[in-house]
């Protein structure tokens, strides 16, 4: 496969590995991985289990850190960064969703949206703020606690959230996980908007065929190596490549 | 299901320290106060054993000492081996600078040599011959006396006699003499200088072959009714119960706050039980699925319980041994008659009770926890979601909390306007503990808006962690509660006794200055006779031929036929408040009653009222004036003028002579001139209302650190509490940590929250104790029938506050690094 250092890449990843323990316990969850993922697209990782699709997301977000190789989030060099640092970066130029867990009990939907704008100290862009609220026709429950939210609603609002910030790009980890069918497709519509209409960089991992063909491109992982790639994704086409990486 | 527990037990060891260590504080308090008293006890038994070995049988007097013929008639009787007879009275000591040492006359004793000697020495040798002395090894040290010094005491007849000091002795158990302090003389020489007739002792010792039972036989027949005879071992007994007494009264002091002490870890362990059965919700409800049935469950919990509360009381035992002996070692430096030497005794019921005691709370505390945790669904094991605890204020707790709290108050209130005196205070004290179980009941449902109100400069202060931490404090409000009225209890009770002290202080300083309008006080050494001592009578006109001294007035005060009667000092300063009548109608066959008098005679102004005396008989006086009781200085009961005082009590000394320098910024000049003109009279004490005061504020101070000291232990526990319930609730919120930290909060800010958290707990907890022990301070002052202040000392109580704020971050410190070094992948993988 082709490594595209296209100018305009949100996330680059070069010679990407991780290893967890010493010695003859050593796991090496990434072997080396080259990638990047185009500003504007909306990209999933795909790859069975162990495969090492949430460690490479954990490590592209500076969530975990890396064994070497480097990890260029726009200009920034985020292997090289302290935790401070790290920590100031993910505030400014990256949102999250993850698959379960995604929002504070204590605070209402509109509070929790709000959230990493507050962190950071930023004043929420009014007109940014309608129109994700519209987009994700979560409108009248606003000011409703997560308890009182189903869970689509529930990450519906942490997509809201990851979207406020106008961030570089979103990492989602499983987003749709742990919702029925019906949610799922409402939630990763929503994100295929989002990056249509917004023009929002979106890296998510996921399992499932389905959820990966609402994505542009597909990448796809085994034993912590990058081994193929599926532009412009159908359920079938995924499903297929799928069942040639575990054969 | 004991293998169940036991591997729950080890899996939440570090969890259930905290736990422990509050019952082991607990507990070592209340063994502590066992051991204690416990080693004084055998201490002083085994130095009354090792006297009463000495001694066969002791003869002392019912009222009159025992004469010098009743002596020598023991002496000769059949059986007595030897007898001695033993002096005590009054022999001042001088200090180096020439005064009489203390405000109480040094005690003169004798001290016998051979085998009746009781006396324990600390160096030297027994005084042999009328020129050597001994001394107690208190006073030796604080008069600055050794061994070979020559010291100098008072006679009879108030001449200064030299001795050598030959010895330092220990008064070992004696109250009185550890007091007054002891100078001790051969016999003959003790009689001499304190001039007292006959012995207050006699001990024999008995001939071989003739048991003290019949010793005592023989010398009862003797003596017949006129004097208690007893063997050495009843001596020994009847001092050991008198010692014993005190030592019942500290002992119920200590355990008052090892009671504190253990209602406060009954709390903590009972929101840490709660707290851990939320958290093993699934685990429970997993035990359930595969067969545990609810009794199961509940005693796998009320043992876990006991098997902490029996470990903890263990060490809580030690932890007793090494507080007993640290008080022991404290009492011994602050001169209480403690045994020296003694070792620790840890007796079988210090044991018993340390660990029945520390057992039977935690399980106890343990119960409803454990209740709950039968509540546990099966199908709760399939939840992916612990359900966060919601709380609603039922209408049952309201009612209660309301009944207790009404309750409390109006108990508070009897004590106040109905009940006086020890009733009223305990009755007001008793208010108090009922309305703070009611404090403790609403405790969940005030908790919400106490730490709004706590939080709401922390978040306008500190953004977004400062906000997420106040939320976070309410939002367990049942759990914060009890962890915050832990702190409260503490915190109440030390409110309370700033406000007692600091108001009681400023009572007695006023009533200081109203007893003390002049610049000296001469008042004459006590202990040389019965009541009221009186200074030489030329003493006043001595003061007033110094040219220094403005005010010379004395007071002429005597204790005769169960009455004080009193002159009123010149001066305008000495016009008590007067009730009813008038002072200046005091003259000739005249008297002003003090208003207690009054009320005990059932007289008023106008009345005739009989008086005893001694040069003029009985007669009839005219009530002109009733005078106020002072709040501290009491109105002598009868009141009349100079003439008519020394016509019914012939000339006698002054009690008191007050003096006011003439020029008032001189002072020190007058000071020293007064002092110069008392030298003559070694036993005259000069003293200023600043000595006294400092003497009141030092005793004020000292009390005020013993009673913190104290209730420390109790504070400390609370504080386990903070730290427990906050590691428990990072351990919860592991995920909202993380996510927190993965939207961008930096590690400071994640500590920063928790410490906020803490903050606001510490607050609204020592808020609450604050009011409470203000207003019960009050309740309590208004008991006390005296005129009393009321202070709230401000500085202090504002300090309370902040220190128990700093107190709850303080807690938070490990809690909050743990949560802030917490892997982000980690904890978001956790479930």
């Amino acid at each position: 496969m082709t490594m595209t250092t296209d100018v305009r890449a949100a996330v680059v990843a070069r010679g990407l590995s991780k290893i967890y323990g010493q010695g003859d316990a050593a796991v090496h969850a990434l072997r080396g991985i080259d990638v990047s993922f185009a500003t504007g697209a909306f990209t999933a990782i795909m790859g069975p289990s162990g495969s090492g699709k949430s460690t490479l997301m954990h490590c592209l977000a500076g969530l975990d850190t890396v064994s070497s190789g480097h990890v260029h989030i726009g200009d920034a060099d985020i292997t090289t960064l302290s935790d401070k640092q790290l920590t100031l970066l993910r505030r400014e130029r990256i949102g999250f969703v993850f698959q379960a867990f995604n929002l504070l009990p204590t605070l209402t939907a509109l509070q929790n949206i709000r959230l990493p704008l507050e962190i950071a100290g930023r004043q929420a862009d009014q007109v940014l703020m309608d129109r994700v609220v519209e987009t994700v026709g979560l409108r009248d429950r606003l000011t409703h606690k997560p308890s009182q939210l189903s869970g689509g609603q529930q990450q519906r609002v942490a997509v809201a959230r990851a979207l406020i910030s106008k961030p570089q790009v979103i990492f989602a980890d499983e987003p749709t996980g742990n919702l029925d069918s019906r949610s799922g497709a409402e939630v990763l519509s929503f994100l295929r908007r989002s990056v249509r209409e917004l023009g929002q960089t979106i890296v998510m991992v996921t399992h499932d065929p389905l959820a990966a063909s609402y994505a542009d491109r597909v990448v796809f992982l085994r034993d912590g190596l990058l081994v193929s790639e599926v532009t412009q994704p159908t359920p079938q086409s995924v499903h297929d490549m799928l069942l040639k990486l575990e054969a | 299901m004991l293998r169940t527990t036991l591997a729950g037990l080890v899996a939440h060891r570090l969890r259930l320290l905290l736990t422990s260590l509050a019952i082991t504080l607990g507990v070592g308090f209340i063994a502590g106060t066992f051991v204690l008293t416990d080693t004084i006890e055998q201490g002083f038994r085994q130095l009354f054993t090792a006297d009463a070995d000495k001694v066969a049988v002791a003869v002392t007097p019912k009222d009159e000492n025992i004469p010098e013929e009743v002596l020598a008639k023991l002496k000769t009787l059949p059986g007595v081996a030897g007898a001695q007879g033993l002096v005590r009275g009054t022999a001042p000591l001088l200090d180096r600078s020439g005064r009489a040492a203390g405000s109480t006359a040094t005690s003169g004793v004798s001290v016998v040599a051979g085998p009746l000697d009781r006396t324990n020495y600390v160096s030297g040798h027994a005084p042999a011959g009328p020129g050597e002395a001994v001394l107690d090894e208190n006073t030796a040290r604080t008069r600055q006396f050794q061994v070979g010094d020559t010291i100098t005491v008072l006679d009879l007849a108030e001449k200064r006699r030299q001795f050598s000091l030959v010895g330092i002795i220990d008064v070992g158990v004696d109250q009185s003499l550890a007091f007054t302090g002891a100078v001790g003389f051969d016999t003959a020489t003790a009689l001499e200088m304190t001039g007292a007739k006959g012995y207050h002792e006699v001990d024999l010792a008995a001939a071989a072959g003739v048991s003290p039972e019949t010793l005592k036989k023989a010398v009862s027949e003797a003596l017949g009714q006129t004097y208690t005879i007893r063997t050495g071992e009843e001596l020994a007994q009847r001092l050991a119960a008198e010692s014993n007494l005190e030592l019942d009264y500290l002992v119920l002091v200590l355990l008052l706050f090892g009671c504190v002490a253990m209602f406060v870890a009954a709390l903590v362990i009972y929101n840490t039980f709660n707290i851990l059965v939320a958290q093993r919700t699934r685990e429970m409800a997993l035990l359930r699925c595969i067969g545990a049935t609810r009794g199961q469950v509940f005693r796998s919990i009320l043992l876990e319980s006991a098997i902490v509360g029996l470990i903890s009381s263990a060490l809580g035992l030690l932890v007793g041994l090494g507080l007993g002996a640290l008080a022991l070692n404290v009492m011994g430096r602050f001169d209480a008659p403690v045994p020296a030497g003694a070792s620790l005794a840890l007796t079988p019921r210090t044991i018993v009770l340390g660990l029945v005691v520390g057992l039977l709370v935690t399980v106890v505390a343990a119960v409803l926890p454990a209740r709950g945790a039968t509540r546990v669904a099966p199908i709760a094991a399939l939840r992916s979601q612990v359900e966060e605890q919601t709380f609603r204020a039922g209408l049952v707790r309201s009612i209660v909390a309301g009944l207790l709290l009404a309750g409390g108050l109006g108990l508070t209130a009897v004590a106040i306007w109905v009940l006086d005196g020890d009733a009223g205070l305990l009755t007001a004290m008793g208010g108090g503990a009922v309305f703070f179980l009611g404090v403790i009941v609403i405790g969940p449902i005030l908790m919400s808006p106490l730490s709004a109100f706590a939080g709401w400069v922390p978040r306008k202060v500190f953004g977004v962690p400062g906000r997420l931490a106040v939320d976070n404090s309410r939002r367990n409000p049942k759990r914060a509660a009890t962890t915050t009225v832990a702190l409260t209890i503490g915190v109440t009770l030390m409110t309370l006794i700033s406000v007692i002290t600091a108001s009681t202080r400023e009572t007695v300083v006023g009533s200081l200055d109203e007893q003390f309008p002049v610049d000296f006080m001469i008042t004459a050494q006590y202990g040389r006779e019965d009541g009221t001592p009186l200074l030489p009578s030329e003493v006043p006109a001595t003061l007033r031929a110094l040219p220094e001294a403005g005010l010379v007035a004395e007071l002429r005060q005597i204790d005769h036929g169960g009455v004080t009667v009193g002159t009123l000092p010149d001066g305008a300063a000495f016009r008590p408040e007067v009730r009813s009548g008038s002072l200046a109608a005091l003259g000739p066959g005249a008297v002003a009653l003090s208003e207690n008098q009054a009320k005990d005679l059932g007289v008023r102004v106008g009345d005739t009222v009989p008086l005893d005396t001694t040069e003029a008989g009985k007669v009839d006086l005219k009530v002109v004036a009733v005078i106020a009781d002072g709040s501290f200085n009491q109105a002598l009961p009868y009141t009349v003028t100079l003439p008519d005082f020394e016509k019914y009590y012939g000339t006698v000394g002054p009690a008191r002579v007050y003096v006011k320098a003439k020029d008032p910024a001189a002072a020190d000049a007058a000071r020293r001139a007064v002092e110069s003109a008392l030298v003559a009279y070694p036993t005259a004490q000069l003293s200023s209302a600043a000595e006294v005061r400092g003497e009141f504020d030092e005793a004020f101070d000292m009390m005020f650190t013993i009673f913190a000291a104290l209730l420390g232990l109790a504070i400390l526990i609370s504080l386990l509490g903070i730290a427990n319930t906050l590691s428990l609730s990072v351990h919860e919120r592991t995920r909202e940590s993380a996510l927190l930290r993965a939207l961008g909060l930096t590690r400071p800010q994640l500590r920063g929250m928790l410490s906020i958290e803490a903050l606001v707990l510490g607050l609204v907890g020592a808020m609450v104790g604050v009011v409470i022990g203000v207003a019960f301070g009050w309740a309590a002052l208004q008991t006390i029938p005296n005129e009393t202040v009321f202070v709230v000392p401000v500085g202090q109580v504002l300090l309370y506050l902040v220190l128990s704020a700093l107190a709850g971050m303080l807690a938070a410190v490990l809690p909050a690094r743990r949560a802030a070094n917490a892997s982000i992948v980690g904890s978001l993988a956790s479930s």
